[in-house]
């Protein structure tokens, strides 16, 4: 197995990726840009390499500075985690060139189906059902794209070549706002992919989002595990998923599965990957693409089918064969994940982020938060605003709403807001709890109820800061650090941080004292 | 501890709450109801605050704000103003909830480009900038309509939300 591996991420997936190294004894190397410093996955990691200032395009998305940090530590193999470079054949380019292992698919089946259009041709060849569609439509091309636009039908979808994690995708309603939707998934997916090229897809409504996890080794074994529903969905973002899928039987399972295999086959595909289908009502399923990565909402996987998916993406990176009795046949249970945003849930979900004064995060039985928080971080503005994951498991799908619930319940982040407030209200919808949902119900169906106008927990502030202030010196300063002195050090990589403890510790900041 | 008494404005109302001690459980009154009783527990977490109130367990996270305290409760916060301080606006801001002739930014980010210039007449609900922010592009619109007479930031600069990005003469009805 390999002894170093550098993560090429940040956030919560860096820090799942990290548990499962050193579970196996591998040690880990963090790369981070200028404002994720104090970042938990950099603290947390056995070695850490800066790469640049917070944008991004200067850090995260540098292969050479990738590379570089790899070759400075030691490292064998590189993880790319989801976004950023995960799907980016040159950074598998540069990893062969250099010695590197990639743990991910070979570059050739990535760009086959990274590449949304030369995706959806293999599907067709493969005989796997496809959205109808136009394919190569260029950002300028207005001509083609309104000609193609005709034919297809709208609604349509305008889509990022290159694009995924919902960016560069617009929803076209009718042709006269066909330019707009041109212009702004071309410039999102220009500077989050460096690609502008687009596709057209007929809008298929009303469906529902299912997804395959698949995973093959380089022995010619390919191995799936069930499917995700993936459903719930806002701006063409997933905010919940759970696995199995309510509207998924045995029988359908067993057709979604060999579609995904055969979808992997098709590109000599290698690792994990996603295959992700539309539903119809009657079970019948078009392919939609496939993700050349490890999934954000692998975890509901992970936990209905008792597998460690990072752990078989560093096996099979390593040259091992998928061990024939890995995992369950069946999904055991059920397993939900809530995607724990930096957005306020009351104000259209407008990003939120800040400095986070404390948290206390949810634990107890069946209750995983994979998450980058901590009381002290300063959620930097250059990122999604993804701050974890709430993930449930439960005996059957009832008892794992109401397991979210309380662990959402026991979730406390002061100073910045969250969405907290919208997956109760979700879970409590009862479209959502008998599964009468598609990927477009969210967006028009529900309804985020206000904030109630006499609100009991009002009157509770009210007596607690009354007793706050009958109590001296018992609440902290918010937000700005006081006059603490500083309580010890942490010598880390190439800083030593101080951090400053404020006078009643209700939270740290760094501050720089001295370079190596 | 000894009684004392604590003045705060919430939503516009003077509110009186009196803390005191009844053996060595906390009671509090707030104006002239009925005292109440809990058991208080300062936490070893500095700003946190457990409490059985009515014989419901709640916890709340308490942040001191100059002579303001913030207060967490459930999820909710609340800003519980020490009374006969300065009355601050800190009602929502940007687009939608800007009081007439200026328009903030709702969130901090990169400012993308401005959909208007100084002279242009701008009707209610139209477009007027984009904020980029967690790679997602966020269109703000005009609360009212009017003539821009100043927009403060250009493509390519930092925006902190409350931000005065543009300012316009209200057109009358």
């Amino acid at each position: 197995m390999f002894k170093r591996v550098l993560i090429a991420n940040r956030g919560e997936i860096a820090l799942r990726i990290q548990r499962t190294c050193r579970e196996l004894g591998i040690e880990t190397v963090a790369v981070y840009s200028e404002p994720d410093r104090n970042a938990r996955h950099v603290r947390e990691a056995d070695h850490a390499v800066c790469i640049g200032p917070g944008a991004a395009l200067e850090s995260y998305l540098v292969i050479d500075k990738i590379i570089d940090a790899a070759k400075q530590t030691g490292a064998e193999a590189i993880h790319p985690g989801y976004g950023f470079l995960s799907e980016n054949a040159a950074l598998t380019e540069a990893c062969d060139a250099a010695g590197i292992t990639f743990i991910g698919p070979p570059g050739a089946a990535m760009q086959a189906m990274g590449d949304k259009v030369s995706a959806r041709k293999l599907m067709e060849e493969a005989g796997v059902p496809v959205v109808p569609g136009a394919n190569d439509i260029d950002i300028n091309d207005l001509e083609t794209a309104t000609r193609e636009g005709e034919r297809i039908g709208y609604p349509l979808m305008v889509k990022a070549a290159a694009g995924g994690g919902g960016r560069g995708i617009r929803l076209v309603e009718r042709a006269e706002d066909l330019a707009d939707a041109m212009r702004a998934a071309g410039s999102e997916a220009a500077s989050s992919f460096g690609d502008a090229t687009i596709f057209l897809e007929k809008y298929v409504s009303p469906a529902r989002h299912i997804e395959v996890q698949v995973m093959a080794d380089s022995h010619g074994n390919v191995r799936t595990f069930g499917e995700r529903e993936c459903s719930i969905q806002r701006r063409n973002q997933k905010v919940l998923e759970e696995a199995p899928s309510i509207a998924v039987t045995p029988e359908i399972r067993k057709r979604l599965c060999d579609a995904a295999e055969a979808a992997a086959r098709s590109c000599g595909y290698r690792n994990a990957g996603t295959v992700e289908f539309l539903m119809d009502n009657d079970g019948s399923f078009y392919f939609l693409e496939m993700n050349a990565r490890l999934q954000v909402e692998h975890p509901v996987t992970e936990l209905v089918y008792g597998v460690d998916l990072v752990a078989l993406q560093l096996a099979v990176a390593n040259g091992e064969a998928i061990p024939d009795d890995i995992g369950l046949a069946e999904p055991h249970g059920w397993a939900m994940e809530a995607r724990i945003n930096g957005e306020d849930a009351y104000n259209n979900f407008t990003p939120d982020l800040g400095l986070v004064e404390h948290v206390e995060l949810p634990t107890g039985p069946g209750v995983r938060f994979d998450t980058m928080l901590f009381a002290g971080l300063d959620v930097p503005v250059f990122y999604d605003s993804l701050l974890g994951k709430l993930i449930v498991w439960a005996e059957d799908r009832e008892l794992a709403v109401k397991r979210l619930r309380r662990a959402l319940t026991d979730l406390l982040v002061v100073g910045i807001e969250t969405n907290a407030p919208f997956h109760l209200a979700l879970l409590d919808h009862p479209d959502f709890q008998s599964g009468n949902f598609s990927t477009g119900w969210l967006e028009s169906t529900f309804e985020m109820p206000p904030q109630p106008e006499d609100d009991p927990r009002q009157r509770t502030a009210l007596v607690v800061a009354a007793i706050a202030a009958s109590v001296a010196g018992s609440a902290p300063a918010a937000g700005k650090s006081g006059g603490g002195r500083t309580k010890w050090l942490q010598a880390t990589r190439e800083h030593a941080i101080g951090l400053r403890v404020q006078s009643g510790g209700g939270g740290w900041r760094r501050r720089d004292i001295a370079s190596k | 501890m000894a009684s004392t008494r604590h003045r705060f404005e919430v939503d516009g109302e003077i509110q009186t709450v009196l803390v005191g001690d009844l053996n060595g459980l906390t009671s509090v009154t707030v104006g002239d109801e009925d005292p109440v009783v809990s058991d208080v527990t300062l936490s070893g977490v500095p700003g946190m605050v457990s409490m059985v109130i009515d014989g419901q367990p709640t916890r709340a996270y308490v942040a001191r704000d100059g002579r303001d305290f913030k207060v967490t409760v459930e999820g909710r916060t609340f800003l519980i103003a020490a009374a006969g301080g300065g009355k601050r606006d800190r009602s929502g801001v940007g687009g939608a909830s800007d009081p007439p002739g200026k328009i903030t930014a709702p969130l901090a980010g990169v400012f993308v480009e401005s959909r208007i210039a100084v002279g242009d007449t701008i009707e209610a609900g139209q477009p007027v900038f984009v904020i980029e922010a967690m790679k997602m592009q966020n269109e703000i619109q005009a609360p009212h309509a009017g003539t821009v007479t100043a927009v403060h930031f250009a493509a390519g600069d930092r925006v902190e939300k409350g931000d005065l990005v543009v300012e316009y003469d209200v057109t009358e009805d």
